[in-house]
């Protein structure tokens, strides 16, 4: 499986970056770290590069490099890349510019297959789109972010896994969360949600919320599987069904220390795009970690 | 949904979300090609103007490439039947053209020499370690040499040495954040401040003085540029220096230990190289070509000369030129260029010019004032959004049309368009300070509204009461 994470600054990017390294661990993925910096306008774009190019015969780092930095440093102290790669260290030099709008540089991951380390300049849903498409990861990982447009473009229009690190607390202890319904990629949650807790040691809380009384059949037909999916899977686990307002239930019951794993949206994208979607309304009003799974 | 699968529409999405201003154009477009045509402007005025519309709505939004820009006002003109195919080849290449791509060339063939050590040793020797002088040290050199060879060339040579000093003095960045904002914002406005110097301080100022030659009002010589512009730049920098000074005063008034390390750091590069020495000969050869040949050989013809000898002595390789050539840039401009002279040819400028006026007729009396005020301000506003040598290509021949003198609205137009203090994408300068992550968005506008109004004020001064001796 291939992961990437994306993070904006050292100071606000330290929980993204540890719970996404954790769940790549979990997973035994190879995890591209990128770092997307502001825009370069079209006009600029030969002059901001011959700058920067000529910062490197003053030994000085490009905007980015410093928080690429810090990652791998934060690779090195949690043990997550291999002694060679840690021994050569980590120097903005060894940055290969790919694209005008994109450098790179790969290490030997410890845990994880591969640890890639990417800057790139740009719109960032571009970016990550792009990003996504040419590596062909399976699950983004970002933080969360005040703009609701960004989540809301995220979800639309990144071709994979989004996971959204809202409120992470390493000194908390979580739960999960499994929203099941008899959408088709409730199933495929329901995995990723079994590896990650195994690997986190977590309870599954696998909730199903009807918004009538009455459950649909195939409601509490996905609830039946999910219980066999997971006793067989050995995770510890409860089966919940309630009545409610989907938003509001799941948002008290996750509160802030759930991390929330359900199935992407299966509306068409011109009704997602206008009317929006559950998932999507997770990630915006839920104040816990949350993974849409596509 | 039409048959497409959701993959399908969701790239359609996509595309649709990304590129709205596109879509939004082409409806403009659409608008204006149905709306009637004023009695007093021509069909192909009418169709000019659409084309201008279009192309500032597309370069502002940046929804595709430049070079595609420049490419649909090529095809637009064809099209509709503004000129033939040749015509409009003709407009597009011209002595401008060769110019901004000549100096955008020289620029990548002077920052790989490595002159920008030799630089930092002569400006620290020059200033001291005291902040304030380190200030005016950074304002001045990036003005007058910004006034010779181009503004991002001397950008680019200065960034490092403002960053060694910024980093040598704290890495802490809340430390030195005011400090760092003073020393690039030095090197960013007086990089803009020094182009309007000289006509090779811009593409923009050749634009203006082909548009002189080009619409029959006479020849701008370099030295007659130099009577008409330098004036202000020298005075601009100590008033520039104290703006700065006083909106970004820094908390180390002293940068002793950073300038020891800057000059030890500078040192190491060692004596100065043949190669060094070589590139300095033919930046001279090509600037004593600017002043005693240009009015035979045109200015951009002599630049390309100066890329010649360097690629000849093998300064600079061709795929170094290559790479850090903004070549969609250049393109654009020559399209700019060619609309501009659409403008003049279809009595698209003079229409529009004769709009404004009548406008201006009835809010102020004084038609002169409000005249040279709008070319100023409208320019200056313009160059903060668009691009400075595209905002004079296409309002060039609208303000020669004003009446007036228009030798004194045109040079006034090409000055304000350096007055781009107030946003990132103003010009390459503000973009690559940017690029270090020091400075913020908001902290164009601290300083940059300061600049703004004090270059119009000294413009009014300068082009009223000190250019009319000249002429």
């Amino acid at each position: 499986m291939k992961f990437l994470i994306a993070i904006g600054s050292k100071e606000f990017s330290e929980p993204t970056l540890e719970l996404g390294m954790r769940v790549a661990r979990a997973f035994k993925a190879s995890v591209t770290i990128v770092y997307v910096g502001e825009k370069i306008s079209a006009f600029s774009t030969s002059e901001v590069l011959m700058a920067q190019e000529n910062l490197e015969n003053w030994e000085l780092d490009r905007q980015g490099v410093d928080v690429l930095e810090w990652a791998y440093n934060y690779l090195v102290e949690n043990d997550y890349i291999s002694s060679s790669s840690e021994k050569e260290g980590f120097i903005g030099d060894k940055l290969v510019q790919t694209d005008d709008d994109r450098c790179e540089v790969f290490l030997e991951g410890k845990h994880t297959q591969e640890v890639g380390l990417i800057l790139r300049n740009g719109d960032i849903i571009q970016q990550l789109r792009d990003e996504v498409k040419r590596g062909e990861f399976d699950v983004t990982i970002i933080g969360a972010s005040k703009k609701r447009r960004m989540i809301h473009d995220l979800i639309q229009f990144i071709d994979s896994s989004i996971f959204v690190v809202k409120n992470y607390d390493r000194n908390k202890q979580y739960k999960m969360l499994l929203a099941v319904n008899d959408a088709p990629n409730t199933k495929k949650a329901v995995k990723y949600g079994v590896r990650v807790a195994q690997a986190f040691d977590l309870e599954i809380n696998a909730l199903t919320i009807s918004n009538t009384i009455e459950f649909r059949g195939n409601y509490k037909k996905a609830s039946a599987w999910a219980d066999t999916f997971l006793r067989r899977a050995g995770v510890k686990h409860s089966i919940n069904l309630e009545y409610g307002k989907f938003i509001e239930t799941i948002n008290l019951i996750a509160g802030d220390d759930h991390i929330i794993i359900m199935g992407s949206s299966t509306r068409s994208p011109l009704t997602k795009f206008f009317t929006g979607s559950k998932p999507l309304n997770v990630c915006e009003k839920c104040n816990c970690p949350a993974l849409i799974v596509k | 949904m039409l048959g497409l699968s959701n993959q399908a529409l969701s790239n359609l999405l996509y595309w649709v979300t990304r590129k709205r201003w596109l879509i939004f154009t082409f409806i403009i477009s659409l608008f204006l090609f149905y709306v009637p045509s004023s009695e007093t402007l021509s069909p192909e005025g009418h169709r000019t103007l659409i084309i201008v519309v279009i192309a500032i709505i597309l370069i502002i939004g940046e929804v595709i490439p430049l070079p595609a820009v420049a490419i649909l006002i090529l095809i637009l003109e064809v099209i509709l039947g503004i000129d033939t195919p040749n015509g409009v080849a003709n407009s597009f290449m011209s002595d401008a053209v060769f110019f901004i791509m000549g100096s955008l060339m020289l620029a990548v063939a002077i920052v790989s020499q490595g002159l920008d050590k030799r630089l930092a040793l002569g400006i620290i020797k020059m200033t001291g370690n005291k902040t304030w002088r380190i200030v005016f040290g950074f304002v001045s050199i990036s003005a007058i040499l910004s006034s010779f060879i181009g503004e991002h060339t001397v950008a680019a040579m200065m960034l490092p040495v403002a960053l060694t000093l910024i980093r040598n003095t704290s890495t802490d960045q809340k430390v030195v954040h005011r400090l760092a904002t003073l020393l690039l914002f030095s090197i960013a406005y007086g990089c803009a401040m020094g182009s309007i110097g000289t006509p090779s301080g811009g593409g923009r100022n050749v634009i203006m003085i082909g548009y002189f030659s080009k619409f029959g009002l006479g020849n701008i010589s370099y030295l007659d540029w130099i009577k008409y512009a330098y004036p202000m730049l020298l005075l601009e920098i100590p008033i520039a220096v104290l703006i700065l000074w006083m909106t970004f005063k820094p908390n180390q008034t002293i940068l002793d230990s950073a300038v020891r390390k800057l000059k030890v750091n500078v040192t190491k590069a060692g004596k100065m190289t043949g190669n060094q020495v070589m590139a300095i000969l033919i930046f001279v050869a090509v600037f004593l070509g600017w002043v005693f040949l240009s009015p035979y050989l045109g200015l951009g013809i002599i630049a390309l000369i100066g890329v010649f000898l360097y690629l000849s002595f093998g300064l600079i390789e061709w795929k170094d030129i290559n790479r850090n050539t903004n070549w969609g840039v250049i393109i654009l401009f020559g399209a700019a260029i060619s609309l501009g002279i659409q403008m003049k040819e279809t009595g698209a400028a003079e229409w529009v010019a004769n709009q404004s006026i009548s406008i201006m007729s009835m809010l102020v009396d004084d038609i002169g004032f409000m005249r040279w005020f709008i070319s100023v301000f409208l320019t200056g506003l313009l160059t903060n959004i668009l691009s400075n040598a595209a905002t004079v290509a296409v309002l060039g021949p609208v303000v020669l049309d004003m009446g007036g003198n228009p030798i004194i609205l045109g040079l006034a137009t090409s000055i304000a368009s350096a007055f781009a203090y107030l946003t990132i994408v103003a010009s390459p300068t503000c973009m690559i300070i940017h690029s270090s992550g020091l400075v913020k968005s908001s902290d164009y506008l601290k300083a940059g509204w300061k600049l703004f109004i004090m270059s119009v004020v000294l413009l009014f001064i300068i082009s009223n009461f000190y250019w009319p001796y000249l002429s």
